[in-house]
Formats: C-alpha cells, structure tokens, sequence
C-alpha cells in the first residue's frame, strides 16, 4: 500500500510532476474489503445524474438493489472532463476499488493482472446472465476474447434500438426556403448555401467538439462517411483498412476546404466546447448539426422553442455521395455496447458480487434498471411498464431524461439489458420517433463495415496504441489544416506518406488479425 | 556531481570542519566525520530537530518518488510492477529522439520559455525601476497594488479570460475590428499563441515579481545617491551606476533559478489555452506528457523518459548558468 502510495507519486514526478491531477479519485483509500465491507465501485458519474444527485448510490434503483441483493455499495466517481486521467492515474497506483464500470481494452486490464476473469463466476453465481449467453450465442461470441475469457459484466442491446444520434436539421428553415431535406452531398451544398445567404448564420453546418472532444466531431464524420470510409479503422470488403489514407479521404477534404471557405461550416470548428455548441445551437446560429435523440434533441428542441416557438429540429438521412445510395455508417451499436463492469483483483468477494450484478439480467433487476420503482415510476397498464407523471411530468421540473437519471438506470450504459418499451417511451416528441426509425433504417449496413468488438493481446494493444496515439493527432491536426486551407490539398500524398511513415499498416495488420481471429471464434 | 561534493563540503563547513580541498574519504575519515556530527548533535540538539520535518520532506516527497522514474528504462506495465517490468535501456529515449513530435515539442518548449525569459525577466526590473523614481507616496503604492492583483487570480480564470476576450466577438475582436481589423478566432491562429502566451504571463506576473526588486532596492545605500547628486549626476546616471549595481546580485540569482527552469515550462497554462489547431507552435514537452501519459494513452515508461529528459536538460542548464554567472559577477547558488 505504502509502497503503491510512492509509485503513484514517483509516476506523477517522473511524468514531469503533473501537480493537480490526481487529486479526488482516491476516496476508497484505507478502506479494505473483509466480506461485511461495502463494495467500492467506480464508474463515471453520467451528468444527467449529477444534476440533481452527488453520487449514483443516491439513486432510487441502487437503494432498492442493495435491499434486494443485501449488498453494499460505494461509489467512486472521477471528477467530470478528467476521467481518462484519473482512470489512468488510478491503474498505475494499483489502488483499485472492487468494481469498475469501463468501456476499453478489457484484455489489456487482464493481462496486466488490474482485472480477473469472470467465467467461472458467471457459471456459478449468474445464472441469469448465463441464460441469456446461453440463448444467444452472437452476444456470447461479442463478449467472449479470442480464448474464450469472459472479463465484463456486460451491457447489452438485445432489442430494436440500436442508433442513438445524426444529423438534425432546422425544418422551419428548410420550409421557409422551400427547399427539400438534404439527401446527397450537393443538396447539402445547396442547402447550407441557402442557410448562410438568407439567414446569414455563422454556422450553416456545425460540428467540432462534442461529445468527443476532438476536431472530428461526429458531423464532420458523417459527411466522410458519406463517401464510404471513416476517420478511422474499418472494414472495406470484409478487410481493414485505415480510413484517412483512402483517397476518399481526399476528395472529402477538397469538399469540406471549400465548405469552409465558403463559411458553410463554423469557422470555430477546432476550438468548440460543450457550452459554445450549445450556444450555437440554441443561438439559432446552427442550421444542421450531429446529436443524441435521447439527450440532445430532448435538450435542445425545448429550449430553442421556449425563444422561438417556430423552431423545429427534424432527423435528416445520413448523407451519401448520389442519389440511390445507401449509407453505411450509421452508428449501430452491436450487441454488447463495449460498456461493462469488470472486478478487480482487489475485489475480496468477487461471488457476491457478480451474484449481485447478475441480479440485473433477471426480471426483478431487469425492471428496475430500465423503469424504477413500480407505483413510483412506473405503473403496469395492460401488462406494459407505463412511467408515472414523475416521470414524464416531473413534478420538480426534471426533464424526461433527467427524472430517469434521478430515479434509475436506463439512459447511460450500466450492467443489463436496455429495454425497448424504456426507449418507446423515452422519446416522447414526434421528432425523437422519427429520427430514430430514420436514423436506424440503414442500420444493418453498418455491421458490414465496423469492426467488431476483437480483443487483442497485450503485446498487439501496446503496440498498436503506441502507433495509433501518434497517428491520432496527426490526423486530427492535418484535418483542421487542410480543412482552414493552412495546408494545400496537393500535400494530401505528403500526409500519406508520414501515417505509413507511423506504421500504419502494422496498425492495420494488428487489427486484421484480431479480425480473423474473431470470426473464427 | 561536482555540485553534490562542493554541498557536501559545504555541510562540513557548516560544521565547523575544516575546509578540505581534495574529496578523496577513507574510513577513519567518515567516521571521523560521524564522530564530529554527533558532537556537534549534542551541542545543538533543538537546531537538528527543527531540521528533521524539512529533512525528511525532500526525502519522502522529492527523494524517494525518484525511484519510480526508473520505469523510464523499462517496459512497465501495472501488473509487473516497478521491478517486475522488463528491463529496455534506452528504448523510450530512442523512441522520443525519433519521434515525429520530438524537434517541435523541445523547438516550442525552448521557443517558449526564451520568450519568457527575453519579455517577461527584464519587465519587472524596469517596473521596479520606474516605481523607485516615484516620489508620491501614495500613488506609488496604489500603481503596486494594481499591478500585482492579477497574481492572486487563479490561473484557470486568467486562461478563460484569455480565451473568452480572443474568441471570436471577444474583447480584443473588439479592439481589433474597432481599427479596421478582421474578427477571428485568435486561439486557433498558431501565429498568434506565443503572443498571447507570453503576453498574459507578464501581465499577471509583473507587479509581483517587482516585489522582491523593490526590496533590494530599498537595501541600497541612500548616500550613494547623495554624492552622486553633489557630483551632479542625473537621474538616469544614477539609475545606472548606483541603482542596476545594486541590485545586479538579486537580478543575478534570479536569473539562474530562470534559466534552470528554462525547460520547464507551466503545463497548466499551455492546457488551459491550446487547441489542437495551434499544436505546432503551443505543444510543449510537458503536454506532450500529459497527453500521451495519461490523458490519451496510458505510456507510462515512454513519457516518464520523456519527463526525465526534460530533468536532465533542466539540470545542465542550472549547472551552466550558475558557472556563467560564477564568472560574471561572482554571484552562485552553490
């Protein structure tokens, strides 16, 4: 402990005493597990909790799941926009809390002995989850490594929904102009030029930073994909390849330079945060731009229409290059959401645990997760879970989103399955039900071009996050410079060359494997 | 290190041992000089205890942590260990010379902190030279007061100042469109941040830094500026040959605890203000850590041989300055 206590601090001064950044993260410190300790869990704290809660333990369905299970636990919750660090941090001090709610390099954490392997436990002590591995066999092909380990308590999305966010667009612009939703890459053109001439707005198209904060915020990817890569990794006809490298990727970069020469996209692109995103959006300086159905429109179509009540904020198609195309990015989510809890190996009671993880794949948990409380949040109308004006008309003012936040687990990914009769309800404006039969329409495409959840050895993750780190913010920075025009375009084979020059074919290779790997499972 | 056995000399003087020129030791010296400790121990017993929370201090929280910066020379992963890990020699350093980012991260490091040292080292003298020619009390006081405030503010507000008046509409948009200038985002212009980096430093830094000259200044001796007055010369004379000699050895000290941080250069700041937009003239050895170390990747190893080459960097350049300022005026630190 002490020892660990000096590797932290030695790893803070050898990284060029990074002063500040481990502060907070480290609640859980003096407190070991002897079988009657609560189990410590940590687990980012989603923001439509914290509105009106500190911690998740105050949410009504983690109560109700401590009385039903006979457990205890504590949350531990890194502070807001400092997650990876204090995540990293928290790894490399070896002072692990009992459980983490993670979305990564799971076999990463096993090989490096962070985390243990859960078969057994799932064997004997959640039957609940078993049956559902049982019954579905593609989940358990998802969840599973290469050798079959099993490290997360997984999230899964066994029902209809699948795409969460897209493109949204200002319908009463668009009627005004009297112009039709955008299906191509021209009538986007044609239709952002008309937003800038006759509205004048500083941002026809924005994107940039949320909910990643990078430069390619998902609109911008969008627009790539309409050209059939993306800005990353992905499958071209069953192999991988690496999508800045394509020569799409150039003829996107010429269209979006002049995009933004034209000031057909915010010029602010590179420096957006959540607040100037808002801002934008609710400004009514944005005529088209990426968000959640759920979270963001439930947000922002609101607010707008509170200022202007002719506002309205419709689903557009994801783009494609001509007439007749079908998109093939479109965000689906697989199975298992990648999101799970995993227990560490200074977990000293890891059967009770995953006896009480498993509670939330039986029927009880399973309610709880998704609707709460029954007479408190729900109420049972004709053998459906109908959500009480708590909910929906929250009495203290919540939104829809944020009463859910307050009272259960429903909207953000945590051990469980997502019910469908949870998101039927959740998207209460015609809007939300629209975008998201619109946004799913082309769903299954998806599944031909994105890699799926592999798993890869320690030596390939190390490698390839070592290659991928650098090529990463090349990228990223050669985007924004192509795209402001401080770069030329010509030097597109420049760019070429320096990723290769990062190894990216091995990156790709790594991948490749991993690929061939999965599909022989 | 030359400069540990000239400390360890020191010590011994402090001591009240003589004053040894060679540093060859042999047993019966060292135990020797173990016997004179303890005299001197039980002489001055209450100075050795008030001496131990700081000497323990720099053991605990500067000494020991050192031991961790060897996973620079291994391949660490949290499950090993710190001496589990592999042994890999100079990998990472090899790995960082020929990295992509190696010339412009130590090229912006070096850029930036010339910068602070040609602007933002000579701004507070002046200052302080300027308010010592005051002779109105009260107006002397409230100029110093203002100038030093800013100080006081957090650096994260002083960085969203900053960030908020360059934005686009923002208060130096204003200025600058107000004379017929364009309205652009600032921040994102990388010709623009060196400016505004080093620009904000001094302005928050001045008025403070002006404290510790103007306090030298007051140790200067008033007669001086009498006989230089009888033998009629002007103020600006007197500036030069009783005023800058006199507080050239605090300028002096002052300026090697700069150059010996000359590398190191407020990752805080340089976070707080760039973008991925300005990269090429903003990311610095210390970010460059932060980001690969623990906010993008986790490469412990790769970035602690980063940090430490930074150090080692820092350390020559300590060694130097105080050797040249040794030879310039006299003035060392050790």
């Amino acid at each position: 402990m002490r020892r660990h206590g000096l590797l932290g601090t030695a790893l803070l001064l050898g990284l060029t005493a990074l002063a500040g950044c481990s502060g907070g993260g480290s609640e859980a410190e003096g407190q070991s597990s002897d079988g009657t300790d609560p189990i410590s869990i940590w687990a980012s704290l989603n923001t439509n909790v914290s509105i009106t809660l500190k911690s998740m333990n105050e949410i009504t369905a983690i109560q109700e799941w401590e009385k039903a299970t006979g457990i205890q636990t504590e949350f531990q919750h890194p502070a807001v926009g400092a997650e990876n660090e204090q995540f990293n941090v928290m790894l490399a001090s070896s002072e692990l809390p009992d459980v983490m709610f993670v979305y990564g390099d799971y076999a990463k954490l096993y090989n490096d002995g962070s985390i243990i392997r859960l078969n057994e436990l799932i064997d004997e002590h959640a039957p609940n989850l078993k049956k559902i591995l049982d019954e579905n066999p593609e989940v358990a092909k998802q969840l599973k490594a290469d050798n079959g380990d099993i490290y997360a308590i997984p999230h899964l999305r066994l029902g209809e929904y699948k795409t969460f966010g897209g493109t949204f667009i200002r319908q009463d612009w668009l009627d005004e102009l009297g112009l039709e939703k955008p299906e191509t890459l021209d009538e986007w053109e044609t239709v952002l030029k008309a937003f800038k001439e006759s509205k004048g707005v500083s941002a026809p198209l924005l994107y940039g930073a949320p909910p990643k904060m990078t430069t390619m915020g998902p609109a911008a990817a969008n627009f790539l994909e309409a050209y059939g890569v993306t800005n990353t990794v992905f499958l071209k006809d069953g192999k991988v390849v690496y999508g800045p490298i394509e020569p799409e990727y150039k003829q996107f970069l010429d269209m979006f330079h002049r995009w933004y020469d034209e000031g057909l996209i915010d010029p602010d692109f590179a420096t957006n945060d959540q607040k100037t995103y808002d801002a934008k959006i609710l400004d009514s300086q944005a005529g088209a731009f990426f968000t959640y159905i759920g979270g963001g429109i439930g947000r922002y179509l609101p607010a707008l229409q509170e200022t202007d009540p002719d506002a309205d904020l419709t689903p557009v198609q994801f783009p494609v290059r001509n007439k007749g195309e079908e998109p093939m990015f479109t965000g689906r989510s697989w199975e298992w959401s990648g999101a799970g809890a995993t227990i560490t190996k200074s977990n000293k009671q890891p059967e009770e645990t995953v006896k009480a993880l498993d509670y939330f794949f039986g029927e009880e948990g399973h309610m709880l997760k998704n609707f709460g409380v029954e007479g408190e949040t729900y109420t049972m109308v004709d053998g459906y879970p109908t959500y009480t004006a708590e909910i929906l008309e929250n009495p203290d003012g919540l939104s829809v989103v944020q009463a859910m936040a307050k009272h259960f687990i429903a909207n953000y990914p945590f051990v469980g399955e997502d019910d469908d009769r949870y998101n039927e309800q959740y998207y209460q404006l015609q809007q939300q039900k629209d975008a998201v039969e619109l946004f799913s329409k082309y769903s299954e495409n998806t599944l031909e071009v994105s890699i799926p959840p592999i798993s890869l050895t320690t030596e390939e993750s190390n490698e390839y996050s070592k290659i991928m780190n650098d090529i990463t913010t090349y990228r990223d920075e050669m985007f924004i410079k192509f795209v402001v025009g401080a770069e030329p375009i010509e030097n597109f084979d420049k760019f070429v060359e320096q990723i290769k020059k990062f190894n990216v074919d091995r990156a790709v290779e790594i991948q490749q494997d991993a690929v061939d790997r999965y599909n022989a499972r | 290190m030359s400069g540990d056995s000239r400390k360890f000399r020191g010590t011994q003087q402090a001591l009240g041992a003589p004053r040894r020129l060679s540093g060859s030791s042999t047993g019966t010296e060292s135990a020797n000089w173990f016997a004179r400790l303890w005299l001197n121990y039980k002489k001055n017993k209450a100075i050795y205890w008030m001496v131990l929370p700081v000497v323990l201090y720099f053991l605990v929280f500067k000494y020991l942590p050192m031991y961790g910066a060897i996973i620079a020379f291994k391949d660490y992963t949290v499950g090993k260990g710190i001496w589990g890990s592999e042994w890999v020699g100079f990998q990472h350093f090899r790995d960082f010379f020929e990295s992509y980012y190696f010339w412009r991260i130590l090229k912006n490091t070096l850029v930036l902190s010339f910068y602070q040292l040609l602007f933002g080292f000579p701004a507070p003298i002046l200052l302080a030279l300027l308010l010592n020619e005051l002779r109105h009390e009260m107006f002397k006081r409230t100029v110093q007061t203002v100038s030093y405030i800013p100080h006081f503010i957090s650096i994260v507000v002083i960085c969203g100042m900053v960030v908020d008046f360059s934005a686009r509409g923002g208060l130096f948009n204003s200025i600058i469109t107000f004379f017929g200038g364009t309205d652009s985002s600032l921040l994102s212009d990388p010709s623009n941040f060196r400016t505004l980096y080093t620009a904000s430093s001094i302005w928050q830094e001045l008025g403070f830094s002006t404290i510790i000259y103007l306090a030298a200044l007051s140790g200067i001796n008033p007669e001086l500026y009498d006989a230089s007055r009888v033998d009629g010369a002007s103020r600006l004379r007197q500036v030069w040959h009783i005023t800058l000699p006199g507080i050239l050895p605090m300028i002096m000290i002052l300026l090697i605890l700069r150059i010996g941080g000359l590398m190191e250069i407020g990752f805080e700041k340089i976070i707080l203000l760039y973008n991925p937009n300005v990269y090429d003239t903003a990311d610095v050895i210390s970010t460059f850590v932060y980001r690969k170390g623990i906010s993008e990747g986790a490469e412990f190893s790769y970035t602690t041989a980063v940090g430490l080459f930074q150090s080692v960097v820092n350390f020559i350049l300590l060694l130097g300055a105080n050797r040249l300022s040794k030879v310039l005026s006299d003035n060392k630190l050790f």
